[in-house]
């Protein structure tokens, strides 16, 4: 989850009325986890699907509503204008096809303010836009560009000043040379024409979804801003443009529109969406018997707008608020409005009997059998490594079962035996006290179109008596006592066992498993100073399917 | 220190006290207990810094094969000069009757001057009266004897035959008396009583994993809270993993840094063709992005039991049921004090019409307060897959904080209305490490799965 750095100070300024107590104790009940706090400086966890709570301003206005200082939706104020255009060229349809835009005026910018802006455009960059593949962000100082632009594409060898450069660079070097380029020009893929913004005096504005041009750039200088967004569906993109448009004009920015036209572009309505919910819906749900007024008080807290209409509730959606899909939603904006602090746990009596599955009862009983024939239970992955699982055991990796990317080398394969993690265990073992008996139950796995997934059950014992037939009575023992079971062993060979110390055990006819004293090389290997016996049996088709 | 003496002891003292450097054999001899009894009584003594063990080697003779022949009807030159006592005889006579040791019996006494040949026949010179290696034999007869009782030179005759004498190295403890011993009273002492205050050494119980009861006291609770425990696979299509909790195939979740791909392992069947359509259809829906079933069918390492339940539900569809699973999950994470890659979770369902917020909030408190935590609260939170979602926040003690254990909530109609579920469903769910973690009061997840002998040994059952 995402994390945002705030000042209290400046959410009480934004806030007003609130105290720094009452401000900390509702952060949370946002869904703001507090992540850690520093006199004025609090860094909270927000949910991804909640972009305007990546500013102080976003989080202001939910403050506002849950306290009760102002509530119902936030409207935009957007002044029409005709001052500002783009014009969209149908060669993006195939890259890039949408683009839409606003204008925001006389806002005071400072660094605080710029580098919000730039954390919201990063989350917003990762979250709804999927990493600048669905949408992307460009905010640019307004009077820097000559209006109306152009929304077209170019090929490779164009040039402009990137941001931060002072040098003209091609897009091909920028997709070569900038970190942006590198991380997001996969994007573009292998197309010869890129998209790109330009201004009527054909000066590069954007080139989306990489990077903005030098000259646009936003200072503590700058007063007016122009924001513009990118994409591949125009939902996602004026989705984008309306957390942006709502956090400015809660910055004190003034909006006006961008006639946006062309290629199946159209000038952004950013409207209020409606939506009904039925009262007995959100009673049901949350286990409560709210009256309508009650109902529409929390949903206005949570600054929404609501009515009766009819049997049901009338609900107004701003446009930043795309988390909400249906009335469920609803529920949860109504939950909160209302405070879950409000909401008290109630056991309700169970109609339905519990039953404990019977493979965990016959694990339980191998594990409690074991531990009466003196073994320990241990624990390990069962995603492991080659070194574990192949290399110190002498095993040739049959067709072994791999995952991409791990981030841990010791974490690569997933294992089909258990015996190779307890000889491991051994090995980290040898100054505790002999002698050491060990066992574990566990998920083994083999491709078989796709997996076969198997439960094993293996045993170690070091000692310097440890031998080939105290650990078959070991077996026997368990298997007899715990499931009425007779094994046999037949003369076998196993890469880890001693040649002629090792036996494959078999249940009626059978085999199931391998046993023996683990021979020299794979003790060496360890490092273990003792002899070891063990066996691993599979459980799966033998105690249950 | 209390000296409280077992009659053992006691009878070993008072024989020590009269008598110093007894070997336990004589001990034994002495008191009349068993040679367990006094190895006990001695070691007991040892530890208590009361009595001293003397180990010392020493060398016994007895007599071999040809020596007992040798003690039962004499030496060959003695049975030699017996048969010529009487008359001289004739070789041949004599090897007749010696056998074999007629050589070197007739060599040895030629040597002494007992006897003398002449042409075909032996007669006697001087009757020997002691012949060397006779004392010996008759000393050691059938016994054995210490190599300070013996004397050496007539031994040496003997040493030199075959199978006549056996050399025995033994080592004998000596037993004496510390000097607190010496001066102990021990007629007031308890009869019959031990030094219940004296430390005794460790013994480690073979046991469970303590993961594994944290675990299995888990599945209890539920069990008692009327849930049925379901069991799915650890390897599972994306679709389960993902897809059917209507989580996008491009959401951040499902790339690689975070989630387990299996290198090149597909799934050809991942649900039926109704669940198929109508899971693409809400995420084209609510998601507006092409959905792909290639996607889909990538298998995964589950991040979630989640999986299992909904796959379970989707093949039931109950009106009513209250169902959990537990096991092992994947995320690719580093591995840190704080992060494994592979933990336990468990995650239940419940469904029915009166399934609501309150009642997953009551089974969630129910639960805490079972294992012992009755310091809790509830934050909203979000998760993919449910809405309204709550989180709740336990005090840990001693962190003095607020932790976060399971996540709640009812699960979107965007999930469960593709897979023909009607009924609201509450799930819940949460990594058991974190808890088995305030139970133990560890601070180190990775403990767990180090499986060191010493914590596992040492950890206490019940916290």
């Amino acid at each position: 989850m995402p994390v945002v750095e705030v000042s209290y100070s400046r959410l009480q300024k934004l806030v007003g009325k609130a105290s720094k107590k009452q401000i900390s104790e509702s952060l949370p009940f946002l869904g703001l986890d507090i992540e850690s706090e520093d006199k004025d400086l609090v860094r909270v966890e927000y949910s991804p699907n909640r972009p305007d709570y990546s500013t102080d301003f976003g989080i202001s206005l939910g403050l506002e509503g849950i306290l009760g200082i102002k509530t119902g939706s936030i409207k935009l104020k957007i002044k029409k204008s005709k001052t500002y255009a783009i014009n969209v060229k149908s060669n993006v349809s195939k890259i890039r096809p949408f683009v839409t835009g606003i204008v925001a005026k006389n806002g005071k910018i400072d660094d605080k303010i710029i580098k919000q802006l730039m954390a919201m455009q990063e989350d917003l960059h990762f979250g709804i836009g999927r990493k600048r593949k669905k949408s992307s962000i460009g905010i640019h100082d307004l009077d820097k560009i000559c209006f109306p632009l152009t929304y077209t594409t170019t090929d490779r060898n164009y040039k402009f000043i990137p941001l931060n450069s002072k040098v003209e660079q091609t897009i091909s070097e920028i997709l070569q040379n900038t970190e942006v380029g590198q991380d997001y020009g996969y994007v573009l893929g292998n197309s010869a024409q890129v998209p790109i913004i330009v201004d009527s005096k054909d000066d590069a504005v954007s080139f989306p979804p990489i990077i903005n041009a030098d000259k646009t750039t936003v200072t503590t200088k700058t007063k007016n801003l122009f924001v513009e967004v990118t994409g591949i569906n125009k939902g996602d993109a004026e989705d984008m443009l309306s957390v942006v448009a709502t956090i400015l004009q809660s910055a004190g920015f003034n909006l006006e529109s961008v006639n946006i036209s062309g290629a199946r572009n159209k000038t952004p309505k950013l409207e209020h969406r409606q939506m009904s919910v039925s009262p007995s819906l959100i009673n049901d749900s949350l286990g409560l018997t709210l009256n309508n007024s009650t109902i529409i008080s929390s949903l206005k807290k949570s600054r929404l707008d609501a009515t009766t209409s009819g049997k049901n509730i009338s609900c107004k959606i701003p446009p930043y608020r795309f988390d909400i899909f249906g009335p469920m939603d609803l529920v949860e904006e109504v939950a909160l409005g209302y405070g879950v602090e409000k909401l008290t746990p109630q056991l309700s009596s169970s109609e339905t009997l519990g039953m404990v599955n019977p493979i965990s009862s016959k694990l339980k009983s191998v594990s409690l059998t074991m531990v009466g024939l003196g073994y320990l239970e241990a624990l390990n992955s069962s995603l492991t490594s080659k070194r574990i699982l192949f290399e110190m055991t002498n095993r040739e990796p049959k067709n072994p079962i791999a995952v991409l990317d791990s981030k841990s080398q010791e974490h690569t394969i997933l294992r089909d035996s258990i015996l190779p993690g307890l000889l491991e265990n051994l090995s980290r073992n040898i100054h505790a006290q002999y002698p050491q008996k060990l066992f574990e139950t566990g998920t083994v796995f083999f491709k078989n179109d796709p997996i076969d997934e198997k439960t094993n059950f293996a045993a170690v014992w070091a000692n310097q008596d440890a031998n080939f037939s105290e650990m078959k009575s070991i077996l026997q023992a368990v298997l007899k006592t715990g499931f009425n079971l007779q094994i046999e062993t037949k003369t076998a060979t196993h890469e880890t066992f001693e040649k002629g110390r090792t036996a494959s055990i078999l249940v009626d006819g059978k085999t199931v498993g391998i046993m023996g004293e683990i021979n020299s090389n794979t003790i060496e290997n360890y490092k273990i100073r003792v002899p070891v016996s063990g066996f691993e049996i599979t459980l799966s088709g033998l105690i249950f399917d | 220190m209390s000296q409280v003496f077992h009659e053992i002891e006691k009878k070993i003292i008072s024989i020590l006290k009269s008598e110093s450097n007894l070997t336990p054999e004589k001990i034994g001899e002495l008191t009349q207990l068993s040679p367990d009894q006094v190895r006990r009584g001695i070691e007991w003594l040892r530890l208590k810094e009361l009595a001293i063990v003397n180990e010392s080697q020493n060398i016994t003779f007895s007599l071999g094969k040809n020596g007992l022949e040798a003690f039962e009807s004499g030496l060959p030159e003695r049975k030699l000069v017996d048969l010529i006592k009487d008359g001289s005889m004739k070789i041949s006579d004599l090897q007749k009757q010696l056998g074999s040791v007629f050589g070197p019996a007739m060599g040895l006494a030629k040597k002494n001057n007992w006897i003398e040949s002449k042409e075909n026949e032996l007669s006697l010179k001087t009757y020997p009266s002691n012949i060397p290696g006779e004392k010996t034999l008759k000393q050691i007869g059938k016994s054995s004897v210490s190599e300070q009782d013996i004397d050496k030179e007539d031994l040496q005759s003997l040493m030199r035959r075959p199978e006549f004498i056996i050399e025995n190295l033994i080592k004998t403890k000596q037993i004496s008396l510390t000097k607190n011993a010496q001066s102990l009273d021990i007629s007031d002492s308890d009869s019959g009583a031990i030094d219940v205050e004296a430390n005794v050494p460790e013994i480690f119980v073979a046991r469970t994993h303590p993961l594994k009861d944290t675990i299995d006291e888990i599945r209890e609770i539920f069990v008692t809270l009327g849930f049925t425990e379901i069991f799915g696979n650890l390897t599972q299509p994306s679709f389960w993993n993902f897809d059917a909790l209507f989580t996008p195939q491009d959401h951040p979740a499902r790339e690689l840094q975070d989630t387990f791909y299996l290198d090149g392992v597909s799934s050809k069947k991942i649900g039926t063709p109704d669940q198929i359509r109508k899971v693409s259809e809400s995420h084209k829906k609510g998601w507006r992005y092409y959905w792909d079933i290639n996607e889909a069918r990538k298998m995964v390492l589950r991040t979630h039991t989640t999986c299992v339940t909904i796959k379970h539900l989707a093949e039931n569809k109950s009106e009513e049921a209250r169902v959990f699973s537990l096991g092992r999950v994947f995320r690719n994470e580093k591995v840190s004090y704080k992060h494994l890659v592979e933990f336990n979770q468990i995650e239940g369902v419940v469904v029915g019409s009166n399934a609501n917020l309150r009642n997953l909030m009551g089974i969630q408190r129910e639960f805490y307060r079972r294992i012992g935590i009755t310091k809790i609260k509830f934050w909203p939170t979000f998760f993919p897959y449910t809405e309204p979602s709550l989180q709740t926040m336990v005090y840990n003690e001693r962190l003095g904080k607020w932790v976060e254990l399971f996540g709640m909530g009812i699960f979107r109609p965007e999930v469960t209305k593709p897979l023909g579920i009607t009924k609201p469903v509450l799930a819940w769910g949460g990594g058991i490490e974190r808890i088995a973690m305030l139970k133990y009061g560890l601070d180190d997840v990775r403990e767990f799965y180090n499986n060191n002998l010493n914590w596992l040994r040492s950890a206490t059952k019940c916290q």
